[in-house]
């Protein structure tokens, strides 16, 4: 049949070629899609399937659009998500251009380097829980025992130190992700106008911010959409060092989720919540792409 | 070892265990039993067990899944959800039992009443949801005390409470005593006299015990939210004012039960309020600073004379949809059985079966081990004078999660008691109205 449809009419057989992968979307992607964004029209608890059936319209989302106990994890999300991003950049592209210098043992420690990435970000939580306990956490008793305190600094409950003390984990984690690949970047950076800048008595600095900055910023872009898009779902780590408390001053957008959707079983509820914070992540791989599609265009000379 | 070996010393093993196995577990040739079950290190040895059980009814045991409780309810539920409760027997636990609503049979009429009637009266009342026996307690833990002996018998502390608090230094009756002496152990940062857990479920159920303990109450008849009441306020300021006077470390309000049992364990800390299955870890040398040191009573009492003795027990359930019920419940039969308790007893779990106190108790006085008899008794005891459960109801979690922030909240000076109170009480009354109990 599929020979008889594409000998009498051409024009469909890259359709029909893209069929499985179509019908692959649909089922793996859309179906799914559709049916969380249906969830989330009613007030469907796990426990008690029927509710799946009963439609509320936008109650879910106009009692999300009021709430504050929403939108005030949702802007300390964005807070999380910035900090934990330029961050990342920063100590990313300095671990990058160091590792770029080296000349022995560059690949031993480029291995090295991935290590943080290896552990699942539940161990990774307890290692943090431990290492901030106020306690017999090892950061608290060597600051005591350094004579640089006489507190118990409470790491994981003070508002600002409990922030910090996640966005202390999420960047150890995750900043190779940057380095590896403005990494990549620099290796795949031609020599010719490092050279030529050289010629013409351009400084090292002169040279990394006209030169080899611009030259890594698409990577670092890709970078960016990528962690915004991990940093946004941020749980895992949370999750185990604070569970999003004490008293919310932690909670993030999907600690808030999974325990509305898991813990308290309202699934409809949750899903309205994830869809208003898929929101998030559109906005922000949007403006990273269009960061990404300018920093090419800078590269290829054309501003 | 080769397979010959293995099956001769099997079945050696079989033979000798036999016995043992007094209880006609029934024959299930050839079938398969599916079940979920609990993961995690103090639950593995029962599983062991488990190739005792085949052997006798000659039906083979699929774990399909093995996680820890949290990660085990989210599977559960996700199972209800979409249907596929394909499978016969499941952990559970008594706080977790009601919000799966029919998905548990009633173990009534599938387990034989004298088995039932061996189990502890109280743990198989706290094993009932709204009439229905729905699951079979595997072991159980209550609210403990466990002190620092040394403390006590040193002549300078014993000379400086008295002459600060005009009483005797002695491990503590109430509550006003554990205040007091918290208070007086208390130089931080090396030393803090009390501590508690602080997020999730785990203080919304100190906060529980110790609301029932001042004669307060969750819920009124009609379930309407109560506990913003005056002992509540009063309940919840005990917490409070240890925090204000950092007599407790300043990290409990992010401490669930690892850090209070590690902490515990470095000697840093006075008095801890915990389950009894830590005794052995605070014993153990290897680990614990405070080894030989221990001492381990009923919880304290509240103002009302009540002592504060939060229950709850690790249960085994199965589905209503289960294809082989009797398998099932002979399978229940055995997991919960004598001899697989007094293996859970050995490993330092508390027993559900009467006649296993009594044993272990012996067992461990015999061995010269009076500190794990100790242990056992002081559970004994609590168990059938103290315990009681949080309300069985399913929207217990969903509450705890409006209530546990509000705790917080006051513990670390956002709120008063009695605003963070007020509060949680409106929002746990916006859910009771929500699932139409007023």
């Amino acid at each position: 049949m599929i020979r008889a449809l594409t000998t009498k009419r051409p024009e469909m057989t890259p359709f029909l070629l893209l069929t499985p992968a179509l019908i692959t979307m649909l089922f793996v992607v859309a179906l799914p899609l559709v049916f969380s964004l249906w969830t989330s029209l009613t007030p469907y608890q796990l426990t008690k399937p029927q509710t799946i059936y009963s439609f509320v319209g936008l109650r879910n989302y106009t009692r999300l659009l009021t709430d504050p106990g929403f939108w005030i994890p949702f802007g300390r999300t964005v807070l999380f998500l910035t900090i934990a991003l330029n961050l990342e950049f920063a100590f990313g592209l300095g671990i990058a251009l160091l590792i770029n210098k080296i000349t022995w043992g560059q690949r031993g420690l480029r291995t090295i380097m991935m290590f943080p990435m290896m552990f699942s970000p539940i161990l990774v939580g307890f290692q943090f829980k431990f290492i901030f306990n106020d306690n017999i956490g090892i950061l608290n008793n060597a600051l005591q025992s350094l004579g640089l305190t006489d507190q118990a600094i409470p790491w994981l409950v003070d508002a600002k130190l409990a922030m910090f003390s996640l966005l202390f984990a999420e960047i150890w984690m995750s900043t190779s992700v940057f380095a590896i690949l403005l990494l990549a970047g620099l290796f795949a950076m031609p020599r010719d106008p490092l050279e030529a800048a050289k010629v013409d008595g351009c400084n090292a600095f002169q040279t990394f911010r006209h030169i080899t900055l611009p030259f890594l910023m698409p990577f670092a872009y890709i970078a960016m959409t990528i962690r915004s898009l991990d940093v946004a779902r941020a749980y895992d780590i949370v999750k185990v060092m604070t569970g999003g408390g004490p008293a919310g001053r932690t909670e993030l957008l999907w600690t808030m989720i999974a325990r509305t959707g898991y813990e308290n079983a309202k699934m409809g509820q949750a899903n309205a919540m994830a869809y208003i914070s898929t929101v998030l992540s559109i906005l922000f791989t949007w403006y990273f792409y269009r960061k990404l599609i300018a920093a090419r265009r800078f590269m290829g000379g054309v501003q | 070892m080769n397979l010959k070996a293995s099956l001769v010393l099997g079945t050696a093993f079989a033979a000798l265990a036999l016995p043992a196995i007094a209880q006609d577990y029934g024959k299930f040739d050839g079938y398969t039993l599916r079940v979920k079950l609990i993961g995690g290190a103090q639950y593995e040895p029962l599983y062991a067990e488990i190739p005792k059980w085949e052997a006798a009814t000659g039906a083979k045991v699929e774990i399909l899944s093995r996680k820890n409780h949290f990660e085990l309810d989210k599977e559960i539920k996700q199972d209800i959800a979409a249907g596929t409760l394909d499978w016969c027997v499941g952990s559970n636990h008594t706080s977790f039992a009601p919000q799966y609503g029919d998905i548990y049979a009633d173990l009534t009429g599938l387990i034989a009443p004298e088995v039932i009637a061996d189990f502890v009266p109280l743990m198989i009342q706290h094993s009932t949801v709204n009439g229905r026996l729905v699951q079979l307690p595997r072991h159980s833990d209550v609210s403990n005390f466990f002190y620092q002996k040394s403390l006590y018998e040193d002549q300078a502390n014993k000379d400086g409470f008295k002459a600060k608090y005009g009483y005797d230094l002695a491990p503590p009756e109430t509550w006003g005593q554990v205040k007091d002496q918290a208070m007086f152990f208390a130089n931080p940062p090396d030393f803090y006299g009390f501590q508690f857990v602080g997020k999730d479920e785990a203080i919304t159920g100190r906060f529980y015990e110790m609301l029932v303990a001042e004669g307060g109450a969750m819920f009124d008849d009609k379930m309407v939210p109560t506990f913003n009441s005056e002992a509540g306020v009063k309940a919840l300021q005990f917490f409070v004012d240890l925090y204000a006077a950092k007599a407790v470390p300043a990290g409990v309000p992010n401490y669930t039960w690892d850090d209070t049992g590690l902490g515990f364990g470095s000697g840093s800390v006075a008095m801890d309020l915990d389950w009894g299955g830590w005794s052995s870890y605070f014993n153990d040398p290897a680990n614990s600073k405070v080894a030989g040191n221990v001492g381990l009573i009923r919880a304290p009492k509240g103002s009302s004379g009540k002592r504060t003795g939060w229950s709850g027990s690790h249960s085994f359930s199965i589905t209503e949809g289960c294809d082989n019920k009797p398998a099932a419940a002979s399978f229940l039969t055995f997991l919960t059985g004598y001899d697989n308790q007094m293996v859970e007893a050995r490993k330092g779990l508390l027993p559900t079966r009467a006649k296993v106190w009594i044993d272990a108790i012996a067992e461990f006085e015999a061995a010269g081990n009076a500190f794990s008899a100790d242990v056992m008794k002081t559970f004994q005891v609590s168990m059938s004078e103290d315990a009681f459960t949080p309300p069985l109801i399913a929207e217990w979690i969903e509450v705890s999660n409006v209530l546990w922030p509000k705790l917080q909240a006051a513990v670390v000076g956002d709120m008063t008691a009695k605003e963070a109170l007020d509060a949680a009480q409106a929002d746990a009354a916006a859910i009771m109205q929500d699932a139409g109990y007023n």
